[in-house]
């Protein structure tokens, strides 16, 4: 009888296969997959680099500014850049598809750029990070933030001190 | 003279899959057992079906950075899989050395040893992944055949 509920429950519920890659592909959204860089929001304090247990991730000054390179094929999907990064301007999709010919080998790189400004202020060459202004107290406006990230970090540190905190 | 291609034909739907640990941490092969061992990924409705034998293989799945102590063993067991035989790096170790990189103790990439044809990063990448990649060595393997 054990075997004929069995049959039963197996003609109901169908093969327990999955469709891939025949179909879509089950996929967790919290899939630890490929990495993502968004160097808009990035404060290059280049803790992602340093947290990063296989040198995955590589900061360089060029004349434009900084290069931020993420190799996935070196990348063990480890989550320790997304958990150190204090913007989530790094952070894991749940793109695990990444399988490529070996001539693509040198393409799989996620890869950024932090550009130079010039400071507004003085007029120095600095590079146009996401200002560090978490804990400001009370927290910045939008258009505060805008000012502060046109300014090199002397001069971020002078607007901060001098800025008029309403009463 | 008809009978050849039929051969072919027919032979192209079941390439045979060899794993060689090239020092692994065994999370890949792992994977790879999964992938090929339960009904859940069943790789076999591709056609393949993993031997114990490298003289029966068509697509060889390397895993492991290829440590120095297992450089010997791994070269001569490629060496016995018949032409045409289509490589498979499996996890980012074979690729580029992965956690282990720069170690004095393996040889990373593996592809300054042995020609790799596809890729599958991933620490371990998970079944439906190495399925995408074998997916692609088979497309290979069938042109070289
Ligand atoms: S990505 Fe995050 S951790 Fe890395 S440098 Fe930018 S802000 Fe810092
Ligand atoms: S997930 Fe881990 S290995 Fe990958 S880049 Fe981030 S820290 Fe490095
Ligand atoms: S890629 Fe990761 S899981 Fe696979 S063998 Fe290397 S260390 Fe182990």
């Amino acid at each position: 009888m054990n075997f004929l509920t069995i049959f039963a429950r197996n003609l109901k519920q169908g093969p327990q296969t999955e469709a891939f890659p025949l179909g879509p592909a089950f996929t967790p959204d919290r899939l630890r997959g490929r990495i993502e860089f968004k160097a808009e929001s990035c404060e290059g304090c280049r803790i992602c680099e340093r947290v990063c247990p296989a040198n995955a991730i590589r900061f360089a000054k060029t004349p434009d500014g900084m290069t931020f390179d993420c190799w996935h094929n070196t990348c063990v999907f480890c989550g320790n850049c997304e958990f150190y990064c204090p913007t989530d301007a790094i952070h894991q999709t749940n793109d695990w598809d990444l399988s490529h010919v070996n001539a693509d080998k040198f393409d799989m790189v996620e890869h950024g750029l932090i550009p130079n400004q010039t400071c507004v202020d003085c007029g120095a060459t600095a590079l146009n990070t996401a200002p560090m202004v978490k804990n400001a107290k009370p927290p910045l406006s939008t258009e505060e933030v805008a000012e502060v990230r046109a300014r090199c970090p002397k001069c971020r540190a002078k607007y901060l001190k001098n800025r008029k905190v309403p009463a | 003279m008809g009978l050849i291609p039929n051969f072919k034909n027919i032979a192209t739907r079941s390439p045979w899959i060899y794993r060689i640990n090239a020092g692994s941490c065994n999370g890949c092969d792992v994977e790879m057992a999964t992938t090929a061992l339960i009904p859940r990924y069943d790789i076999e409705r591709l056609g393949c079906q993993y031997c114990g034998s490298p003289k029966h293989a068509d697509i060889v799945l390397i895993s492991g950075p290829l440590t120095v102590r297992v450089k010997d063993a791994v070269l001569r067991m490629y060496e016995e899989i018949p032409d045409p035989k289509v490589t498979v790096a499996v996890g980012v170790c074979p690729i580029s050395g992965g956690i282990f990189r720069e170690s004095y103790a393996v040889l990373a990439p593996i592809d300054q040893y042995i020609p790799i044809d596809v890729n599958v990063p991933g620490c371990p990448p998970r079944p439906q992944a190495i399925i995408a990649g074998v997916a692609k060595a088979i497309a290979i393997w069938r042109e070289r055949l």
